[in-house]
């Protein structure tokens, strides 16, 4: 590597993490903009023009504050578990294209060094849950455990029938279409410039979406830090400059899942309208890129802010709902979009077959799974529990008793 | 699925409507006229000052006796520019203490005590909230501007204008008088004889 690579390394290393920090100043003001106006609110508005240096505020607010460790915490383990889930969310852009070839490094494998990288947030969790001794900690970091691994399957699945599609594991062939030959047969594969990947493979971005969702632990799959059971998850006994770590990560995950579903779905740089179709092929290379970068950072607020939509409508799931939807939904559907996709492929259909397939599946399953979840009633698990504790001898109120009655008789 | 998309028709519905908040200290509602706040004393601007004869009940019948009066023998009264022979000197009352209740209102017999609209009171010191006579009589001043007030009856008329009416009316009976004097000059012989 010679000086001069190194040199841009550092540059565009800095430039990625200062422009991060500021995207995510950005999505935390945007996230309670939208959720106020959806709400009918004002949202944050008195520090700065419509509030917009209210997460500066915040920040500064966060790295002040005394960081406390519990007494019987694992130390090392509980100072080390925010970096452990904040690293990852920052290494996962150095793989991200924001214009022809331009990346702070171009990986031919992207695709596998994405995945790869986003599964290290799972230990972070883990210990940040384990270290707090707290049960509540516990539970949450469990939970992000189980949560996390079963939703890593579909979103691997679905970045495979990219893979498939494409031929490539580079995220430049994802976007700007890929030529392979085979002996004598040399084929050119779609690129994203004319026809976004969301048009050929809807089942893949509705399941890439959904999981992506759980992945981020957002709602409405944010079980592991839910206040209302685990208070707040692997985050309860951090605080001040440990906890704007964890949020730090938080927003940067819901940054990156907006960025892939834009660069996996919906064209990266290059869609609507590639720059060399906007000015032609005499635009500088600089020019160039900095309309492609516009065109992803543009698409990625709006998922964003998507993404802050559906935060403000759903409500949580259950745990048990949480699972088997991923377990008997979401990772069957995966794999029946990578066999579709395959098929197509490989009888030289063309991509429509895919579309025309796809979305009678997607209604199908998707009217099947709500009508299950009208007819289901209780959760399966209280019932197991019930029925475990009488077979020990723990008494049990029966089911209908309502608690104000115990009350009444006890005292 | 279909209500999910249901669900976010709903938030985007929601969205696209008007914000609720207002804003307190930059935006205020608006404040209906018969809106109870602060009691404040009002102006008489035909006499030029206040209402208040410092009689007292309303301090009297205080519940949480937030208010003290005291009163002073009224110049324009000699002069025989008012009818109140009493005006009122001193007039304090705590708002911090005042329940807005209304009794003082109730009780005064001569309009002179209202309810205001002012209602924001925040102040720094502890006796910030205890207010004066010309205090009282501003925020009277202003809420009679407001709601357009009238007094419930009529003053009585003052000295001067009682000299100014007998005058007036005993100039009217002398030109009646007159008139009728002429009247009974020229009608002379029937009258003359109708009386005896």
């Amino acid at each position: 590597m010679s000086f001069i690579e190194v040199v841009f390394a550092i540059a565009g290393l800095f430039g990625l993490f200062t422009g991060l920090a500021v995207a995510v100043l950005s999505l935390t003001w945007m996230e309670r903009k939208t959720l106020a106006r959806i709400q009918q609110r004002a949202g944050p508005s008195v520090v700065g023009p419509h509030g917009l240096l209210q997460p500066v505020a915040d920040a500064m607010k966060l790295a002040t504050k005394e960081d406390m460790i519990p007494n019987y915490a694992d130390k090392l383990l509980f100072w080390m578990a925010p970096i452990f889930v904040a690293v990852p969310a920052f290494m996962i852009w150095i793989a991200i294209p924001f214009g022809d070839n331009l990346a702070v490094r171009v990986l031919d494998l992207g695709l596998l060094y994405l995945v790869a990288i986003s599964g290290i947030g799972v230990v972070g969790l883990l210990m940040g849950g384990w270290a707090s001794s707290s049960r509540y900690s516990m539970l949450g970091g469990l939970r992000a455990a189980a949560q996390l691994v079963s939703y890593e399957i579909p979103i691997v699945i679905v970045i495979l029938s990219i893979a498939v599609l494409v031929q490539s594991l580079s995220l430049d062939a994802v976007i700007g279409g890929n030529t392979i030959s085979i002996g004598d047969d040399t084929r050119d594969l779609p690129g994203q410039g004319a026809i976004p990947f969301a048009f050929i493979m809807p089942m893949g971005l509705l399941i890439f979406l959904i999981a992506g969702l759980a992945e981020l632990g957002r709602t409405p799959f944010d079980i592991h830090h839910a206040e209302s059971e685990v208070v707040g998850g692997p985050f309860v006994e951090y605080s001040g400059a440990h906890w704007a770590v964890f949020f730090l990560a938080e927003y940067l995950n819901t940054f990156v899942i907006s960025a892939l579903i834009v660069i996996l779905f919906f064209g990266g740089w290059s869609w609507p309208a590639p720059p060399e179709s906007l000015f032609g092929n005499d635009l500088s290379s600089t020019a160039t890129n900095l309309i492609g970068g516009a065109w992803l950072m543009i698409k990625t607020y709006l998922v964003a802010i998507g993404i802050f939509w559906i935060r403000g409508t759903y409500p949580r799931l259950r745990i048990d709902q949480l699972m088997a939807f991923a377990w008997q939904v979401l990772i069957p559907l995966s794999f029946v979009n990578l066999v579709l996709i395959a098929i197509v492929l490989f009888y030289d259909w063309p991509l429509w077959v895919m579309t025309a397939v796809s979305l009678p599946i997607i209604l199908g399953v998707g009217i099947a799974v709500q009508r299950r979840r009208g007819a289901r009633g209780r959760p399966q698990t209280v019932r197991i529990l019930r029925r475990s504790a009488g077979e020990i001898g723990v008494p049990m109120p029966p089911a209908s008793t309502p608690v104000t009655d115990q009350v009444q008789a006890g005292g | 699925m279909l209500s999910g998309l249901k669900g976010l028709g709903v938030t985007l519905r929601g969205a696209l409507r008007p914000k609720v908040t207002t804003e307190y200290p930059k935006e205020h509602l608006p404040i209906d006229e018969r809106f109870m706040g602060f009691p404040a004393l009002t102006w008489d601007s035909n006499r030029v000052e206040p209402y208040c004869t410092g009689c007292m009940v309303c301090v009297r019948y205080c519940p949480t006796q937030c208010m003290s009066a005291q009163m002073k023998d009224n110049d324009k009264f000699v002069e025989g520019d008012s009818h109140r022979k009493k005006i009122i000197e001193s007039f304090e009352i705590n708002l911090s203490r005042c329940i807005l209740c209304g009794i003082c209102v109730d009780v005064c017999n001569f309009d002179a005590i209202e309810m205001s609209h002012e209602h924001e009171r925040s102040e720094r010191l502890r006796n910030a909230n205890r207010v004066d006579l010309p205090e009282l009589l501003e925020m009277g001043k202003k809420y009679q501007a407001e709601v357009r007030w009238k007094q419930s009856k009529p003053s009585p008329a003052s000295p001067n204008e009682k000299a100014e009416i007998k005058a007036v009316s005993e100039a009217k009976k002398a030109s009646e008088a007159d008139s009728e004097a002429t009247n009974k000059q020229s009608e002379a012989p029937d009258s003359g004889e109708d009386a005896a």
